[in-house]
């Protein structure tokens, strides 16, 4: 097949399909906003208070936009036949999945900003290090986050296990990694298991910029490991990807997904530098 | 050779799908696969799609294993699965531009909606469709790329009888165009409207392979006929013309014979003799249902009743045919095709 040009077909339907379903639209930009404000007024009450607020919050949206959005998706599309109609034309697995991921991720920038303008307006946030070092944070973050959101929904049997799956994932992306509750505030053990969870270096770069105005010499180390989260989650996922739900999952390949993500993350946490949101910014 | 398969079997844990199907399709035909639910219709074009792997026997499309080579394979199959699942949010034009997109080489989208007669809804979204829109669309999708085997799997089931006959006409307009097309049907008139040749499916095996024409050479049912007369008959002699009587119907006296000819000449004769008036007469010659029921053995019926072709006999459901003995009267007069 000409695979650029059913790619780009592939992402250009489905932006196209996102933004006619009313559905997708209040998900996508009314939710977010919605979450922002209610965040904003009952925890941001300063400037600085909201500016510390953000990166969890951002984070909190990649979260649930891979793992509700992008998992949740992609499980209805192969539920309701679509990839098996895909299968019986030569368009490839890795051409799905990259256009799929790229569509969720556009739609998730969309947010992202939106969040960003809204706090910049609203609760006047204080950016401590230059906004442009934001472009990268979330692009690595999009990037590490879309592949698992896709591996999730690769995975999932049924539309009735892919939110078990999600929310087994979800919560603790998001209570352990100091995206919902301040990582300074966090038990030791907790810390040390959170080193293990890509959320937390999500938090960790976004933290850098928003909240102690860091060089993106010092967001290097959170930004690589984020970029080869992505690198192993993109990699593996044509490798799990099924055409129907009555594909079996390949355990194999999902054993080496797993493997490798655990293996980033065990190295980030055995010789990563300390994580500089331990300390408590006041 | 188009499609060739050799003792093909196919095996979902205790249930056999197919039992050693052997065929040989050549180019520039229709040919349809008919047979009840679960003959092995679906699982025997899956195979042929590439959707599924055989559990024995062997199988080639273009010469091309559909499994290993199905790369190449797919730029030759138009397929329409029997259920398309179609984006709500994008229009007709769009769905069939994307999937313009997955081919090497593919024909215009015009030309698809042409084949199809959807040019007037090509920008109308896709939840605004009526069931046989859809449908042609999904045939649309099929065709983008101008295969040179086109693949319907049950492509009428579930649409209303004007939307059946819409769509047939989209199928007979792809049979003059001289494409070649394997369809899967347990709708009997679909059967003998639009194939060349119809394979029977039953129980996972090959039970019957012919022209319509030439199976219907081989139906073993027997004529029936049925007549009204004014005025007490005796009707021996039609009896001692080789007639079977086989009860009445309201004034209607029916009878089953394998000389309709000699039946009518000796009813000719019978009234000519006692001095009777026929009021009506009808015919009912066998069929290709007949034959279907005989041989499927009217797999989901009850005891009872056949009925017209015309009707759209949906031999697959079970609830309006059966395989039983009887006839109905045929709403038809002497001079007519029965079926029709």
């Amino acid at each position: 097949m000409n695979t650029f040009r059913g790619l780009k077909m592939l992402y250009w339907t489905g932006l196209i399909s996102v933004t006619r379903s009313r559905a997708a639209l209040f998900w996508t930009l009314a939710f977010p906003a919605f979450f922002l404000f209610v965040f904003g007024f009952v925890f941001g009450g300063s400037p600085g208070g909201a500016t510390y607020l953000m990166p969890g919050l951002w984070t909190i949206t990649v979260i649930s936009a891979t793992f509700f959005g992008t998992s949740m998706t992609m499980v209805t599309e192969r539920e309701n036949g679509t990839f098996r109609r895909y299968h019986v034309t030569p368009v490839t697995p890795q051409a799905i999945v990259t256009a799929f991921g790229l569509v969720q991720a556009t739609t998730l920038v969309l947010s992202l900003i939106l969040q960003g303008v809204l706090a910049w307006l609203v609760f006047k946030v204080d950016p401590q290090g230059p906004i442009y070092l934001l472009l990268p944070v979330f692009a690595a973050g999009i990037f590490a986050f879309t592949p698992l959101g896709l591996i999730v929904g690769s995975i999932s049997r049924d539309m009735k296990t892919a939110p078990v799956v999600s929310n087994l994932l979800f919560f603790p992306l998001m209570f352990l990694s100091g995206a919902a509750v301040p990582f300074f505030m966090l038990p030791d053990a907790v810390q040390k298991i959170a080193r293990l969870l890509p959320s937390t270096y999500l938090v960790e770069a976004l933290q850098g910029v928003m909240v102690r105005g860091e060089s993106l010499g010092k967001l290097s180390g959170p930004i690589a490991v984020l970029v080869l989260t992505g690198v192993v989650g993109f990699t593996l996922n044509t490798l799990l990807f099924r055409w129907e739900s009555t594909d079996p999952v390949n355990r194999r390949n999902l054993a080496i997904a797993l493997g490798g993500l655990a293996l980033i993350y065990a190295a980030a946490a055995l010789f990563g530098p300390e994580l500089r949101m331990r300390i408590n910014p006041s | 050779m188009l499609i060739e398969t050799v003792g093909l079997e196919k095996q979902y844990g205790e249930v056999h799908a197919l039992r050693g199907v052997s065929v040989s399709i050549e180019e520039g035909s229709v040919v349809g696969i008919l047979g009840p639910n679960g003959a092995g219709k679906t699982t025997f074009v899956e195979i042929v799609e590439g959707l599924r792997r055989q559990s024995a026997g062997s199988v080639r499309v273009f010469g091309l294993d559909p499994v290993t080579e199905s790369s190449a394979l797919k730029q030759r199959l138009g397929v329409q699965l029997q259920s398309t699942h179609l984006p709500e949010d994008l229009t007709v034009r769009e769905v069939l531009g994307l999937y313009r997109s997955f081919y090497e080489e593919a024909g215009t989208i015009e030309a698809a909606l042409d084949y199809v007669d959807l040019s007037a809804k090509e920008n109308a979204r896709t939840r605004e469709l009526s069931g046989g829109q859809k449908q042609r669309l999904a045939i649309a999708m099929a065709l983008i790329h101008d295969p040179d085997l086109i693949l319907l799997d049950e492509p009428t089931t579930g649409l209303d009888p004007a939307a059946r006959r819409e769509l047939h006409g989209v199928i007979l307009g792809l049979k003059e165009r001289g494409k070649s097309i394997l369809l899967t049907t347990h709708y009997i008139e679909e059967a003998e409207t639009l194939c060349d040749r119809v394979i029977i499916l039953c129980d996972g095996r090959s039970v019957a392979d012919g022209s319509p024409f030439e199976l219907l050479e081989q139906a073993q049912g027997r004529n029936t006929v049925w007549i009204e007369v004014e005025g007490e008959i005796d009707f021996l002699p039609l009896v001692w013309a080789g007639a079977e009587p086989c009860g009445q119907e309201g004034r209607h006296l029916r009878f089953q014979t394998d000389d309709p000819a000699g039946f009518v000449v000796a009813l000719g004769q019978l009234l000519q003799e006692q001095e009777l008036t026929l009021t009506d007469l009808r015919l009912k010659r066998p069929n290709l249902e007949d034959m279907y029921l005989e041989l499927v053995g009217g797999v989901e019926g009850g005891g009872g009743q056949s009925i017209g072709v015309d009707a759209g006999v949906d031999v697959g459901t079970g609830s309006e045919v059966d395989g039983g003995s009887g006839d109905v009267l045929p709403d038809t007069s002497i001079n007519e095709d029965p079926k029709r």
